[in-house]
């Protein structure tokens, strides 16, 4: 199929574009800078035939540009890839911030050069594979690919304390997931021994008490990538240490994997353990919303505040998936994307600042805004986004994401979507103390008196950032289309895994979609398609699921 | 009469020791000329040995004593490719030491040929015979280095323990005898009591400790480290091989002939070895600063991973899967491990007089900063301890992620969860040496050039890691036809 053959191009045209680099001469560093730029960008233009080849509509199959043959057949394990709405999000989202880091970059890498880019390239083979993935090995493969080269760009290319760093971040993340590989293996012994997703979502035969353990596993691995709170301490130290290139990539698109994990293979393979522990989940979740937006007040680094904000704002993700609702799933995935624009462009920012003055400490700024106007300008856009103001694509997730909660069939949802809620205050505060004490008030620093402003090459880096920042927040429907039958299927889905809990347990309170009663606020009740069944309203018992 | 059907079937070892003959000939009447050529000899003959196997037939042997079938000649190809690979990295170890001599190869030759025999043996006589041809060999090859006190305390140490085993491991093949009065592993079948027992648990013990299983295990830090490096490379790749060969041979005729499979009681004192082997080789390689130490107590926990591949033989739903998966990460475990110890030969100190630098020679030091003075030899040591760690695309995760998967499907999945967890340990010290490479600056003086060989060593090795880690395809599915029928 045509449509296959353009996703293979895209997943492996990075990867040939690094051994090509690999073969250029050493010496000759703007070359390979400029093949990087090359290659992302021809990939991004293949990547738009994805986009517009993509068929959202209803009807349309689950899995798009598929391919599907056999890898290592002696095993079992399928080259089998292909996009549903979500990934092609994710995807889209890695190819459109790939050429933006590789430019970014442009000047930070000053020694190693071609081994800073070829690491790169490969890093995106690694990121398009995992959001491609249709077997599970294959996914797994893809996902620990990425430690490698995120690896060296933190380890060769980081600041000072970058051993520490990355040495914690390759092992706590490997460590996580070998148990996920251990699960992976379960599913295949109780699938009719199949690696393959589709087939293994539709044949798993897991008691209840194994298909917890199993989705304990799973979770466990996507947590740490998350990162959820209490897993998520190994986050600001790779954040910090790493270069801007690393930054941005970590927080863009390799914390989504965690997220993406959760809504593609933790949720629809055990819909059961995922009702069953959801209320936990979100609780931590919420939790972490609160936790990171608390402890960005008292960072003094730049980079580490982003960090620990990336953590509360990953909580509204996990919270919203969380809900259960088609509001909160599809604020979720719309969060992710917000997120990586929105964090990442804040950490290109930063990287520009830092690029400017060498140090990430806050104090060390101050009244930037005289003499750099435009950077601030985009900072403060870049800041508006991330505190979800209207007009900015935050606003749309975030809001979603919060009345998807307080809709939702989580025990009392009302406290989960107003604890939730002052993260969202909260970094308003954070956010906009942290552009006070760098941009505005009197310069008291006299290095900071000549700063230049936006070079070319940064104003490039920064504009496509702030399109999308504004073209999300005020037409977000072109972006919400892909993801709402995936969303959907994901809704059927977890409904699906109710009614069969309902049939242990006749008494079982509705787990899933939109609750009627809290809807009632908005308009007269009525029996909601979501929930199939619905006992008449008063008479859901108090206890729900064992 | 042996027919010439069995000459075939056994071209592969006699290949071995003729070329054995011909190097240690050579070292008496041809050295006049410079020595250059003897490592080609060994290469050629180890090549030639390798192309014998496809044409050796499938046969039994000496009256059912061996057997030539896939499994053994796929542990006679990594022999073979142990061997050809470690006479590269020896032509160049020994040359820049003024050491080489016909008779390192001709012992070399000797080693391989017991190991060729040790992977075809079903009888416990001939496996002895075949242990001893192999172990003299290699601790002679230990020895080889006659200055200094490392290298023959080393071979002592392994030859006194070593026979030590061998001793128990004739104890317990008497036992056997007593037992059944045959040596044959086939007269196990319906066999049963208290002898039995006794005898096998004995040459149980005995192979253990060639394979360096804990408890058994207590020389191999030693013995690795002091052995000349292409000799400890030999060792790693070829002896595992051939010892794993015949225990996997031994487990499947206990399990087809004996009542302790039934109860998994067999099942349990090999889960039990594989687990003991995975967490002590790892937690032991964590501290060490000595690569080549490091490398000698991966060594071990390796051979607790393969030790799972065992474990599931014995279940007969993942019989096939099991040995296809031992027989992929024993490939899979050569070709790195002789890569990881060929990077370290080029690295490692010169020193007149060995014993002033004692560990020092491989201490991790000599790696900083080797990725920017020498990329593409940091970057090939990169790919071995990647491998080595099992993480993907590498030889390495293929080779553990077939284990685990028939660990899965014996339906051990204490195993499968000891060894990813254990494999977590083994990232934190393989990741020190690139650390050492990528993020420190370059304490020590320049290293040496390395010898020609050697870099084309390091080359096919790094590059059969990468295209096994991508393409696994043809080695897993050699190594299941391999074990067809068994």
């Amino acid at each position: 199929m045509a449509g296959g053959t353009l996703l293979n191009v895209v997943l492996f045209l990075p990867l040939l574009g690094a051994l090509v680099a690999a073969i250029l001469p050493r010496g000759e560093g703007s070359q390979h800078k400029a093949w990087a730029l090359f290659v992302s960008l021809v990939v991004f233009l293949a990547s738009l035939g994805l986009w517009f080849g993509f068929d959202p509509s209803r009807g349309a199959p689950e899995f798009q540009f598929e391919t599907s043959v056999p890898w290592i057949s002696a095993l079992g394990i399928g080259y089998h890839v292909g996009l549903d709405g979500v990934a092609l999000l994710l995807v889209m989202l890695t190819t459109a911030l790939m050429p933006i880091v590789i430019l970014a970059a442009w000047n930070s890498a000053q020694e190693r050069v071609k081994e800073f880019f070829i690491a790169l390239l490969f890093l995106e083979t690694a990121m398009i594979g995992t959001f491609a993935a249709l077997d599970l090995i294959l996914f797994y493969v893809f996902y620990e690919a990425i430690l490698i080269p995120m690896y060296l760009l933190i380890g060769v290319w980081g600041s000072s304390n970058r051993v520490y760093a990355t040495v914690k971040f390759f092992v706590y993340t490997f460590a996580a997931s070998v148990l996920m590989l251990v699960a992976i293996l379960y599913v295949w012994m109780n699938d009719g021994k199949s690696f393959d997703y589709v087939v293994a979502r539709n044949a798993l035969q897991v008691t209840p008490a194994v298909g917890a353990l199993l989705f304990g596993a799973f979770a466990l691995a996507f947590a740490v990538k998350v990162p959820m709170f209490p897993l998520h301490t190994w986050l600001p130290d790779a954040h910090t240490e790493a270069p801007t290139a690393g930054s941005v990539i970590l927080a863009g698109v390799l914390l989504k994997m965690g997220t993406f994990g959760f809504f593609r293979y933790a949720m629809p393979l055990f819909p059961e353990a995922a009702l069953q522990y959801r209320g936990t989940i979100a609780a931590v979740a919420t939790f972490g919303i609160a936790y990171g937006a608390l402890m960005c007040f008292v960072q003094t680094d730049m980079k580490r505040l982003v960090a620990y904000s990336s953590v509360s704002h990953l909580g509204f993700v996990m919270l919203g998936m969380m809900a259960i609702t088609a509001e909160g799933l599809t604020g979720s995935v719309y969060q992710m994307l917000n997120h990586g624009v929105s964090t990442g462009g804040l950490f290109l920012l930063v990287g520009m600042l830092y690029e400017r003055r060498h140090t990430r400490l806050i104090s060390e700024y101050g009244g930037l805004a005289k003499q750099v106007p435009w950077i601030a300008t985009a900072f403060l856009v870049v800041t508006f986004s991330s505190i979800g103001l209207p007009g900015t694509n935050g606003f749309v997730g975030e809001f979603l994401i919060l009345s998807g909660t307080w809709l939702s069939r989580l025990r009392s949802p009302g406290w989960y979507a107003a604890f939730g809620a002052t993260g969202v205050v909260l970094g308003a505060v954070y956010m906009l103390v942290l552009v006070q004490k760098v941009f505005f008030g009197k310069i008291t620093n006299p290095e900071n008196r000549h700063l230049p402003d936006f070079s070319v090459r940064e104003a490039f880096v920064i504009t496509p950032v702030i399109l999308l920042i504004v073209v999300m927040g005020l037409a977000p429907q072109p972006f919400l289309d892909p993801a709402k039958s995936s969303v959907d299927r994901l809704l059927a889905r977890m409904q699906a895994a109710e009614q069969k809990l309902r049939k242990a347990d006749p008494d079982l309170r509705p787990l899933t979609g939109t609750d009627p009663v809290a809807l009632a606020f908005a308009r007269p009740p009525a029996v909601p398609a979501a929930a199939p069944e619905p006992p008449p309203p008063g008479a859901a018992p108090a206890h729900g699921s064992h | 009469m042996p027919s010439s059907l069995d000459i075939a079937a056994l071209l592969p070892f006699l290949l071995l020791v003729l070329g054995a003959l011909v190097l240690m000939m050579s070292e008496v009447f041809l050295t006049s000329g410079g020595r250059g050529y003897q490592s080609g000899l060994t290469i050629a003959f180890g090549v030639a040995a390798a192309a014998a196997v496809p044409f050796a037939p499938q046969r039994v042997l000496f009256g059912g004593q061996a057997v030539s079938d896939g499994f053994s000649g796929f542990v006679a190809v990594v022999v073979c490719a142990g061997l050809v690979l470690s006479a590269l990295l020896g032509r160049g170890w020994l040359t820049v030491r003024n050491m080489e001599r016909g008779e390192y190869y001709a012992l070399a030759l000797f080693g391989a040929s017991g190991m060729v025999l040790l992977g075809m043996a079903t009888d416990l006589l001939l496996a002895f015979i075949a242990i001893e041809v192999m172990s003299l060999a290699v601790y002679s090859m230990a020895a080889y280095p006659r200055r200094g006190q490392r290298a023959p305390e080393a071979a002592f140490k392994y030859f006194i323990l070593g026979s030590f085993a061998s001793a128990i491991l004739l104890y317990g093949s008497a036992l056997f005898y007593g037992a059944t009065g045959s040596t044959l592993l086939s007269s196990m079948r319906g066999g049963g009591g208290a002898l039995l027992a006794a005898g096998l648990s004995l040459v149980l013990v005995g192979l253990a400790f060639k394979v360096a299983a804990v408890p058994f295990h207590a020389w191999t830090p030693d013995v690795y480290e002091g052995a000349p490096t292409p000799a400890t490379a030999f060792m790693a790749a070829g002896v595992k091989a051939a010892a794993f060969a015949f225990l996997t041979r031994g487990v499947l005729a206990m399990v087809a002939g004996t009542p302790y499979a039934v109860g998994s009681e067999l099942g349990g004192v090999l889960g039990f070895l594989a687990v003991l082997t995975m967490v002590v080789g790892n937690l032991f390689a964590l501290p060490q600063r000595n690569v080549k130490r490091m490398l000698a107590y991966s060594s071990i926990a390796h051979a607790g991973y393969l030790l799972v591949g065992v474990v599931a033989t014995t279940s007969p739903a993942a019989r096939s899967q099991g040995l296809s998966a031992v027989l992929v990460y024993l490939a899979a475990y050569a070709f790195t491990v002789i890569g990881a110890f060929s990077v370290l030969a080029v690295l490692e100190r010169r020193d007149p007089n060995p014993d002033v630098s004692a560990g020092g020679a491989w201490d991790i030091s000599r790696f900083a900063g080797l990725a920017s003075r020498r990329p593409w030899l940091a970057f090939a040591m990169a790919i071995f301890m990647l491998s080595l760690a099992g993480v993907p695309p590498t030889a390495g995760f293929v080779a553990k992620l077939s284990i685990f998967q028939s660990a899965a499907a014996a339906n051990a999945w204490g195993l499968a969860v000891v060894g990813v967890l254990t494999s977590i340990l083994g990232v934190y010290y393989y990741l020190r040496v690139v650390v050492a490479m990528y993020m420190r600056p370059a304490e020590v003086e320049e290293p040496s050039p390395a010898h020609a060989t050697v870099v084309v060593a390091i080359a096919v090795t790094a590059l059969v890691v990468v295209v096994v880690g991508f393409s696994p395809e043809p080695l897993a599915a050699w190594a299941r036809a391999a074990v067809l029928g068994m």
